[in-house]
């Protein structure tokens, strides 16, 4: 019999997204493990004098906090705070052997190669601990990252990463993002489903529970009390090349303009029947933005509406994920190809029959940098600082990386491909195809959009984990802040 | 072969012995690990070559690894269709050894969780007769089971043997080093060719109409 999920043992920020606009992530090293360990035993204990308190997943009784914090740790980190080799011998061997070491698999290639990350992230073995703080305002971020900081006396801050949240949801490259997450069986009932794609098992997002591939368990780390109820966070700081994307989408829709497959992918006059009305040249840009993700600009999902952003009668908010893929075998409506489509297939035939479900991971994104105006284009980095949170590194993010993202081993139309967004693309060979009718359009010779520039393989530990690393400061630390003892 | 040429034979396997001996502890080399490639022809049509010495080597072991295969063989092979990526598989006895040969699309250690969810159980009692076995059954010990098909996977050779010491920096210990790589592993595949470089199982089976 499974157990029960124990949310107050659990991070708040695995299973539900705290839909702050303002988040500092807190690159750290571990100078100190004592100080260390005894800033983990305060920041579970309750008293929220000493310390801000690690959130935890239990459900809010009143008005949301004005911020959250949140702490992932490296394997490196985990072995500066004490933890024995054999118990990091347990954790999974791409959790170890960190996300710079795993880089040709991940697509981290040419201008992602680990050799180019930013300066932070250079030194894999130095980066311990990264707490996130999640807030309502700049001023509450500045100040509740400060306490952290002043409250240790432990870390040493390598990089402290700001993300604020755009306006309308919207990332760089416009798109909105955050409308679909995976739902779970016992979190998610009837009452409080999000959409109509079918549940998935709590063991995809947490060590020790039934996983969604068939009997499959993944390994709980030992001992028992630091892995279960764990999580592992594939963080990335990915660079968005917003500009050579909004080149490109020119290009393409200055071809549509004269190329005649332009006029069945877009009969002319339909685009001033869009809200609002564009130009055609403009809507053939969005045309071919809403081909590479699956989704418009406005996160209206093509498959839902495949000719305009803005369907008659509107799709309620809530009705944003309620479609497949299996009405449209061919991607007449949303590309096989398109990012959406490869990430997650739904219901969609793919090459490997029983992974449709079993690769989801949950995504929580929040742009960097400056937005960018293409009136008055500024040259500044940008992008997107990204969690992909999941159980298994290797069987959900490795694995849509590798196979889907950049192998395009999904769909025998697609392999050999890459993803047109996210993927490891380089002019000399990147396509991109997509049917209309009976004819097909290809667009070639384009980069690769997103570049990583810093990353690492977390492991987010249960609050009961969190208690035990502090009690191996002094072996007692846990149980004197908090009065209550891990349970192994 | 006359009495000198047998001594002479011995005489030489005994100073290859020990000089084999004497160089793994002065200059070990470190079996490398498969490189990640970003090309399309080498995420494809990868090969696992899987030798699993069986407990009992004798006729009678043989024969019951042969019976457990084919008692099992219709669901081996519906499972390796249903992993959607497998190219070819075999099954077969070289000496003690039951071995699975098989080509398949995509990442080693995908390929492999596939194949515990689709036929993992019976594959749990095939390893029933085979020395050393990893822990059973597969599904709640993946990790374990993964480790140990990699640790049985011939180790495979490249084309371009020098890639295999990137540290060696004297051309002159290549030969030492490939000795002490085939000391270390005993099974390796030497080479390779396909007919259809770059091509995905599915991609055949769209391309001739066979459905995938």
């Amino acid at each position: 019999m499974e157990p029960a999920i124990n949310w107050p043992d659990l991070q708040g920020n695995i299973l539900r997204g705290y839909r702050k606009h303002f988040v500092r992530h807190l690159v750290l090293t571990v100078d100190r493990p004592a100080a260390a360990c005894r800033w983990l035993a305060d920041a579970t204990s309750g008293d929220d004098s000493r310390t801000p308190q690690i959130t935890t997943a239990q459900p809010w009784s009143g008005d949301k906090p004005t911020s959250c914090v949140n702490i992932g740790l490296t394997a490196s980190g985990l072995a500066k705070l004490g933890v024995s080799p054999a118990s990091i011998a347990s954790f999974p061997h791409e959790f170890v052997a960190g996300m710079p070491s795993r880089s040709k698999l991940i697509g981290d290639t040419g201008p992602s190669d680990p050799s180019g990350w930013k300066r932070e992230w250079q030194d894999h073995e130095r980066i311990h601990l990264m707490i996130s703080v999640h807030a309502d305002n700049a001023a509450i971020r500045a100040a509740v990252a400060d306490r952290i900081m002043a409250a240790s006396g432990a870390f040493r801050l390598l990089a402290a990463l700001d993300g604020e949240d755009f306006p309308g949801g919207k990332v760089h490259f416009g798109y909105r993002d955050s409308i679909s997450q995976p739902q779970f069986y016992g979190v998610h009932g009837p009452d409080n489903r999000r959409d109509d794609q079918p549940l998935v098992e709590i063991g995809a997002m947490l060590l020790g529970y039934a996983t969604p591939v068939e009997d499959i368990r993944w390994r709980v780390p030992s001992p028992h009390v630091l892995g279960f109820n764990g999580s592992f966070n594939a963080f990335r700081v990915l660079e968005q090349q917003v500009e050579q994307f909004e080149q490109f989408l020119s290009e393409c829709a200055d071809r549509l303009m004269t190329d005649p497959v332009g006029k069945r992918l877009l009969p002319p006059g339909e685009e001033k029947k869009w809200t609002p009305p564009m130009s055609r040249r403009d809507a053939l840009r969005e045309m071919v933005a809403a081909k590479m993700l699956g989704r418009w600009y406005n996160g209206v999902p093509l498959e839902m509406s495949p000719h305009s952003p803005s369907p008659q009668p509107p799709i309620g908010e809530e009705k944003l994920n309620d479609y497949g893929y299996s009405h449209d075998p061919d991607g007449q409506r949303c590309p096989i190809g398109s990012h959406m489509r490869r990430s997650n297939p739904r219901d969609a035939k793919i090459v490997q029959r029983n992974t449709n479900h079993a690769r989801r991971i949950i995504r929580r994104g929040i742009p960097y940098g400056p937005m960018y105006d293409p009136a008055l284009p500024v040259k500044a980095e940008r992008g997107l600082l990204g969690s992909f949170m999941c159980a298994s590194l290797t069987s959900q993010f490795e694995a849509l990386q590798y196979d889907w993202t950049n192998l395009g081993l999904i769909d025998p139309r697609i392999t050999g491909t890459n993803d047109p967004i996210l993927g490891n693309n380089e002019p000399l060979h990147s396509r991109f195809t997509f049917p209309v009718g009976e004819e097909k359009v290809t667009f070639r010779g384009f980069p690769h959009f997103i570049h990583t520039r810093g990353g690492a393989y977390l492991f987010q530990p249960s609050i009961s984990a969190i208690r035990y690393l502090a009690s191996l400061g002094d072996g007692k630390a846990a149980r004197k802040s908090s009065g209550a003892a891990y349970v192994d | 072969m006359t009495i000198w040429a047998k001594i002479s034979a011995f005489l030489r396997r005994i100073m290859e012995t020990v000089l084999v001996a004497f160089w793994r502890k002065v200059a070990p080399v470190k079996t490398p690990e498969p490189e990640y490639s970003t090309a399309l022809a080498d995420n494809l049509q990868m090969h696992m070559n899987l030798v699993m010495p069986l407990a009992d080597q004798t006729a009678v072991g043989r024969a019951q690894a042969v019976q457990a295969v084919a008692a099992n063989i219709d669901e081996l092979f519906t499972g390796l269709s249903n992993v959607g990526t497998v190219h070819f598989a075999r099954f077969d006895l070289v000496g003690g050894n039951l071995c699975m040969y098989s080509v398949f699309d995509g990442d080693f250690r995908a390929y492999i969780r596939d194949f515990i969810s689709v036929f993992g159980s019976v594959f749990d009692a095939l390893l029933g007769l085979v020395a050393d076995p990893p822990p059973s059954p597969s599904a709640l010990h993946p990790e374990e089971f993964i480790d140990w098909i990699h640790r049985h996977d011939a180790f495979q050779i490249p084309r371009d043997l020098t890639s295999l010491f990137p540290e060696e920096r004297n051309i002159k210990n290549l030969s030492r080093d490939l000795v002490l790589l085939l000391d270390a592993n005993r099974n390796v595949q030497i080479g390779r060719f396909s007919g259809y470089p770059g091509v995905s199982v599915a991609q055949i089976r769209h391309g001739t109409g066979m459905g995938w």
